[in-house]
């Protein structure tokens, strides 16, 4: 089943939450490919289970059943540290609230899953500082998160997301947070990374304009899923 | 700088940005301090006693004593002599035989305890023996030994007639009275020849070592002796010396137990606090065992600033309280005009790795807990 151009492969995959009469299944039974340096949109309804899915090709949770296989490997038999491993280097999360860290410049933040991989304070800023030029904010560099508006966070995510060059970037609704005009350009931003990078991308949105940017949209529905191509 | 280690450093740096997370630190901080603080004045208030009472100990008591093997004569004291001297110059030796007399006045006769001792010229009895004769200073009193001697009218005892020159002050713990006499007189009430029970010792300058050193010299010339140090020869009082420390320890470090927990819930606060912001490290590829260490090295941290703070401030209250003599003690009951305390480096080094051992096991539990939780738990629950 394995193909050397699929980045994501997912078969059967089942998750669902609680336990007894108050058990929900989110997802059931879900297959899904998404082929090297794709651009996919997830889109659906509240509850349908796409940040679900995104964790779990994130290897942020895990599922109940079926297979999940990243770049052609099966990561079933993974554990804890050898999950964490692989997320520092070959997946890039982009969250709906940026999620940087307080205590943290942007610097820093960039740097962090540089800092987490082991590479020296220096090497990591220099790193960190020509990523937040690429997102235009290096006069912002030692600026904590509450000091910069909800679109100039949200690009410090971005940049921090790219900081180990991964071939897999996950986006969990990254304009939801921000205005018309801030989404546009955080999402052009990430599609000019994407591009420029050669990522395999699975953007996870509400907004039927920007997920027709994409190069497919994966419908996900209470009735089951469905694949679109733009 | 490892990336769990710079985190924490920036999280303790960044607790002011949060004040009740902040507040918690702050008091889990106080409350290890606190304890250390507590135990610290309590151990240097004890030491400081302790110390005391093992220095009289040292300037009164016999360092240590050498008795026969077998039987009751010490074989060649006078060669024993020799080898000691050599051994420890400038020891002081004293020849000593004991036993039990009758000891009357002109008012009454009791048994009494007799010691004769070759550092004593004059005859001593102690004030029980004084009040239960009614005798004092410059009277005499009559000392009948068990020991009989042929006379033309028969076995008659073996007696003396003595000028009482010192009331001395009884032994702890002693009920029966005492008289010390001059060596050469015990010797004939008790023995009628020059005999030698025990040498006793005392040397200023290695009191607590004295005993394994006559040891090692008199085995080592095949004296058939036996020994006691200063410790043997006080045991009773040193080991309730030493159990009155531990359980002084134990009570007070209570303290820090309570202290401990105190930081068990501030830890577990900040890793709810925290529960997004380590399911984002956790996402990035932070991995478990650096979350637990990430956790373990705040509680440790938090930890040692409340132990230094607390040690550091324990032995100046110890300090100051010992110089200035700010307690006073009642005149005549104590040695000391107050309070003595001591600081023992080696004790606050203890305390410290105590308090911090409790603070990294405080840790372990919120440590272990968000480590095995799957870094989507924490992104669900925001």
């Amino acid at each position: 089943m394995s193909d050397a151009g699929m980045m994501v492969e997912i078969e059967g995959v089942s998750k669902g939450f609680g336990s007894g009469a108050a058990r929900v299944e989110v997802l059931t039974a879900l297959d899904l490919e998404v082929p090297e340096g794709r651009l996919l949109a997830v889109v659906g309804p509240s509850g349908v289970g796409k940040s679900t899915l995104l964790h779990l090709v994130g290897l942020l949770d895990r599922p109940d059943g079926g297979r999940i296989r990243l770049d052609g490997r099966d990561v079933a038999g993974l554990d804890g540290e050898q999950r964490a491993g692989l997320r520092n280097r070959m997946i890039g999360f982009i969250f709906q609230h940026h999620y940087l860290l307080d205590e943290l410049d942007a610097l820093d933040n960039v740097a962090l899953p540089l800092r987490i991989a082991g590479a020296g304070a220096a090497k990591a800023r220099a790193r960190a500082r020509e990523l937040l030029e690429a997102v235009r904010l290096s006069d912002r560099a030692g600026h904590f998160p509450d000091m910069l508006s909800g679109g100039e966070q949200q690009r410090v995510a971005v940049a921090r997301a790219l900081a180990m060059k991964p071939r897999l970037l996950l986006a969990d609704e990254p304009t939801g947070n921000l205005d018309r005009a801030n989404a546009e350009q955080v999402f052009e931003m990430v599609r000019d990374l994407h591009l420029l990078a050669g990522l395999t991308s699975i953007i996870v949105t509400h907004d039927e304009e920007l997920a027709r940017m994409c190069d497919g949209i994966f419908r996900l529905a209470p009735a089951g899923a469905r694949f679109e191509h733009v | 700088m490892s990336a769990e280690l710079h985190l924490a450093r920036r999280y303790l740096g960044g607790l002011r940005r949060r004040t009740h997370v902040a507040t918690v630190t702050l008091i889990s901080m106080v409350g290890l301090g606190l304890g250390v603080l507590a135990l610290v004045v309590t151990l240097a208030l004890l030491e400081g006693f302790q110390s005391s009472i093992r220095a009289e100990l040292v300037a009164r008591a016999t360092h240590a004593r050498v008795v026969p093997a077998e039987g009751r004569r010490l074989v060649d004291p006078v060669r024993l002599a020799s080898v000691l001297h050599e051994v420890a110059p400038g020891v002081e030796m004293v020849q000593v035989v004991r036993g039990t007399c009758l000891v009357s006045s002109a008012t009454d006769a009791v048994p009494a305890s007799v010691s004769g001792r070759s550092d004593v010229l004059e005859v001593g009895i102690d004030s029980i023996l004084a009040g239960r004769l009614m005798v004092g200073v410059g009277e005499q009193i009559q000392v009948v030994a068990p020991r009989q001697r042929m006379t033309p009218m028969g076995p008659l005892p073996v007696r003396a007639v003595a000028e009482v020159a010192e009331i001395r002050v009884p032994e702890p713990g002693a009920e029966a009275g005492s008289v010390v006499l001059p060596l050469e007189l015990a010797q004939r009430l008790l023995w009628g020849e020059p005999v030698v029970e025990a040498i006793e010792l005392r040397h200023l300058a290695d009191p607590w070592r004295l005993g394994a050193r006559t040891r090692a010299a008199l085995t080592a010339v095949g004296a058939e002796v036996r020994v006691e140090g200063l410790e043997e020869l006080h045991r009773p009082l040193l080991l309730a010396l030493a159990l009155e420390r531990v359980m002084i320890f134990v009570a007070v470090g209570l303290m820090l137990v309570v202290a401990a927990l105190n930081l068990l819930c501030n830890v577990a606060m900040v890793a709810a606090e925290k529960r997004v912001d380590l399911a984002v490290l956790a996402g990035i590829g932070l991995p478990p065992r650096s979350l637990r260490r990430l956790f373990l090295a705040l509680g440790i941290a938090i930890g040692m600033v409340g132990a230094a703070v607390g040690a550091a401030l324990g032995v100046v209250v110890a300090l100051v309280l010992d110089r200035t003599g700010a307690l006073p003690l009642p005149r005549g009951v104590f040695a000391a005009a107050s309070v003595p305390f001591r600081v023992d480096p080696a004790m606050v080094a203890f305390v410290m790795a105590v308090a911090l051992a409790l603070a990294a096991a405080a840790s372990w539990l919120p440590a272990r807990l968000v480590a095995r939780r799957e870094p989507a738990e924490g992104l669900r629950y925001e």
